[in-house]
């Protein structure tokens, strides 16, 4: 009976000390502007809060301004962030790059990864399953009838390369078992799913492909690599154009510069490198992804 | 004592048929290449990661989950409440000039009520950003709703001969509506109430999986990459929270329904709800969200008239809306006819305690990560969906079924057992029987909310309208997601009204009283 005067009690005494906690929070506030980065989640939240938090640190220390790391769940939101403002850099995939910059006045692409240039999906297969090696991309057509599965739906090197490759080789959606083919949400569960039997073959970025790898997550005996795929461009920082305005002028050249610059010598930076699975950043521009946009539209991802 | 038809209990267990073309299907695909990743899973429950980085990553996604479950649950109780009253035929008895605006208020409701939360949070994302407020808005609008519908309801199954007498003598009406009015108020809305609270925590969850931070995007990251760890770090922190929070709301219940002054638990109920908002909007400030900035809207261009015809034209509509029936129906069976089922064949009192420890824990899974899960031992197909849904939302009737059975009298039980019969007629009979009917009342109402969640599973097998939803908006394809939304609206809608009109049919004939 008198227990609950003194929860009320305990909790009025909660929200006091959360006020004055507040409060003085609010005096170190300052009125500066932030850099607000942002990623495609394509990881463990464990490996981005990793990153992120180093590269928001360098950032920081570079450029000399405050830096802020805004994780984005999935890959349309992470469109709708930068569309709307709420995030001035931030680290897409091609497809999802393109469609940022479609949407939002004046962005830019600026910098991408050494292995960005000349990416790779590939495709994989059960071991169980009739299916073979192929070397040629019209004996794509194998896969017709088979269960098969892409990534994420806005994945361009888990469903849209793959996806337009199949295209050419004259393979349709419908043509799979089950008249569509499943969308497993990542490049992890694509392997996993295929690897398990559940789907007779899939497709996923080389990347993630050999990272698994090294873990040792690949059971060769289960599956295996049927096909790679020709190159193509992939990931990338797209930056809001109005960065010099918000900074100062020059701002995102020296942005730019900052990224071009990471290397071994430097602890962090080497943390930073070896957390993008990469050796350096090289510039990177708006029309090297031309071609993709073309491929996006045919496919219906972009309107 | 009442006789009891046996009929509605045998009704009980027929949905449980859903398993036969479920487990056709699962066995037919049936494989052991996953099984060692299965056996990870498993085997990863006794050894949650306990990396500092993870910890305090889950941490923070758990107090973001529960700090905006608060917000917007406060929030929608409040709007509930009052459109609640608002849409009472009571209420406009004495103005019965505008008694069509009850009926406007009530029927409107239908609307926002008729889409699931998530969807909205995809919609309200496209036009305020990434923002806190969208999460809150997303659970606010369809739980206001939800819970005025259930408040009018209740409101007008009272009878109102006081009333009547009232407005005969004269004195202010408004003053003595409420006051009739309260008494019959606070227990619904104390019971109910805490209900809704639950539903929040896992309605934001969800949101979390879609993309709206907290500890939904926690669980969905680590299952992604199979960080199977990591990813139990999150759910037994979880499920740890669910349990000490029922535990609490159990003891403010038992307090608020003590004969305590109506004053008093009125009092009562005003503080929680202030306390409530303030501790949860102090909560996310703390969290670093920008609570207080105005809202900006971000301009989206609307598809024209053409662009909605073509729309109609590329999507396979009538064969997403069958596929989601049948999803729905599936899932259904599992959810409904499982724990009556388990309870017949494991009787006793201390698989019950069991049983209802396992529900805690399924309500807590969210369908996404079951249908990886289940995908991993069989080939896809539309069993895996309804699965997937049907074994959350057996969690959340099994505890139904099970708090009941804890709460109810055991003399019906007893006096069958003395009789000669064995434990599980007797269960049947004498402990299933009592519940059968409100229990398959319930059973229609969770039907709808399975209905609803369709718009959400589907995404990994690539069926049904669910999965559309996310293909159209990942392609930016507002005609195609207006189409969706609306028929998924329509469906929703006309699937209410079906399952309302066999509720109230099991209510009718129910024996002891309940809020869905």
């Amino acid at each position: 009976m008198h227990q609950a005067p003194r929860a009320i009690k305990f909790m009025k005494i909660t929200i006091a000390l959360l006020s004055i906690f507040n409060l003085s929070n609010i005096g170190s506030l300052k009125a500066e502007e932030i850099l607000r980065i942002g990623a495609i989640p394509d990881q463990n939240p464990e490996h981005l809060n990793r990153l992120y938090k180093v590269l928001s640190s360098e950032l920081s220390e570079q450029l000399n301004i405050q830096v802020r790391y805004k994780p984005v769940t999935n890959y349309a939101a992470a469109v709708t962030a930068f569309r709307t403002g709420n995030l001035d850099l931030v680290w897409f995939g091609a497809l999802t790059g393109l469609q940022a910059r479609l949407q939002t006045k004046g962005s830019k692409v600026i910098a991408q990864r050494d292995i960005d240039e000349k990416f790779h999906s590939i495709f994989i297969a059960n071991k169980k399953s009739s299916i073979q090696k192929i070397n040629n991309i019209n004996d794509l057509k194998t896969l017709k009838g088979k269960r098969f599965t892409f990534g994420s739906e806005s994945s361009t090197s888990g469903r849209l390369m793959p996806q337009y490759f199949l295209n050419k080789a004259g393979v349709q959606l419908k043509d799979f078992k089950g008249a569509s083919p499943g969308f497993s949400g990542s490049h992890d569960a694509t392997l996993m799913l295929v690897q398990s039997g559940s789907y007779e073959a899939g497709a996923l970025s080389e990347e993630v492909w050999k990272r698994n790898l090294e873990r040792g997550r690949v059971d060769p005996s289960k599956v295996f690599v049927i096909w790679k795929t020709p190159s193509y461009h992939n990931y990338h920082w797209l930056a809001q154009g109005n960065l010099d305005k918000k900074f100062k002028k020059g701002f995102t050249k020296e942005l730019t510069k900052v990224f071009l610059r990471f290397n071994e010598k430097s602890k962090k930076q080497k943390q930073i490198l070896e957390l993008f699975s990469a050796k350096k950043f090289i510039i990177s521009k708006n029309e090297n992804y031309n071609k993709i946009e073309k491929v996006a539209r045919e496919i219906g991802k972009i309107k | 004592m009442k006789l009891i038809k046996p009929v509605s209990t045998l009704l009980t267990l027929i949905p449980s048929i859903a398993y036969i073309p479920i487990l056709i299907e699962i066995i037919k695909g049936f494989h052991i290449g996953g099984l060692n990743i299965i056996f990870q899973f498993i085997s990863s429950a006794i050894k949650p990661s306990f990396n500092q980085e993870v910890v305090k990553s889950a941490w923070e996604g758990l107090q973001i989950t529960i700090a905006t479950a608060l917000t917007s649950w406060v929030i929608s109780m409040l709007i509930g409440i009052l459109l609640g009253v608002l849409s009472t035929d009571l209420f406009w008895k004495s103005i019965p000039k505008f008694s069509y605006l009850g009926k406007l208020i009530k029927y409107s409701l239908a609307i926002p009520r008729s889409i699931h939360e998530v969807v909205w949070g995809l919609l309200f994302i496209q036009i305020l950003g990434l923002n806190i407020w969208v999460a809150i808005i997303s659970i606010v609008i369809p739980y206001s709703a939800l819970t005025a519908r259930v408040i009018s309801e209740q409101l007008d199954s009272f009878d109102i001969q006081p009333l009547k007498a009232i407005k005969q003598t004269g004195s202010n009406f408004m003053i003595s509506f409420i006051t009739i009015l309260l008494p019959k108020l606070i227990p619904i809305v104390s019971t109910y109430g805490s209900y809704r609270f639950e539903c929040a925590i896992r309605g934001v969850t969800l949101l979390g999986i879609f993309g709206l931070g907290g500890i939904g995007t926690e669980l969905y990251l680590t299952l992604k990459s199979f960080e199977f760890n990591e990813m139990w770090t999150c759910l037994w922190m979880l499920w740890l929270v669910m349990i000490l929070l029922e535990k609490f709301i159990r003891f403010l219940r038992s307090y608020l329904s003590e004969n305590i002054s109506l004053k008093k638990s009125f009092l009562i109920s005003i503080s929680i709800f202030s306390l409530s908002l303030s501790l949860g909007i102090s909560w996310l400030y703390k969290l670093n969200f920008e609570i207080f900035t105005p809202l900006s809207f971000s301009y989206l261009n609307l598809p024209s008239f053409v662009e909605i015809r073509n729309g109609f034209n590329t999507l396979p509509l009538f064969k997403l809306i069958i596929t989601t029936i049948l999803i729905t129906f599936l899932a259904s069976g599992i959810a409904i006819g499982t724990p009556p089922l388990l309870l017949v064949l494991f009787p006793g009192k201390f698989p019950l305690e069991v049983q209802n420890l396992i529900w805690i824990f399924f309500r807590l899974i969210p369908p996404p990560l079951t249908t990886i899960l289940i995908l991993l031992f069989t080939n896809p197909n539309i069993s895996v969906a309804a699965l997937s849904l049907g074994i959350t939302h057996m969690g959340v009737m099994g505890r139904l079924l099970t708090d009941n059975i804890l709460n109810q009298e055991k003399s019906i039980y007893r006096a069958i057992k003395n009789n000669g019969s064995s434990k599980k007629s007797a269960t049947l009979y004498g402990i299933l029987a009592p519940q059968s009917n409100s229990y398959l009342a319930y059973g229609a109402y969770r039907s709808d909310v399975i209905l609803k969640e369709t718009a959400i599973i589907g995404a990994v097998g690539g069926v049904g309208l669910g999965w559309q939803l996310q293909e159209s908006l990942s392609s930016f394809d507002w005609a195609q997601v207006i189409i969706i939304t609306t028929t998924f609206s329509l469906l929703t809608m006309s699937g209410e009204f079906l399952f309302n009109t066999s509720q109230n049919y099991w209510l009718k004939n129910s024996t002891n009283n309940f809020i869905s």
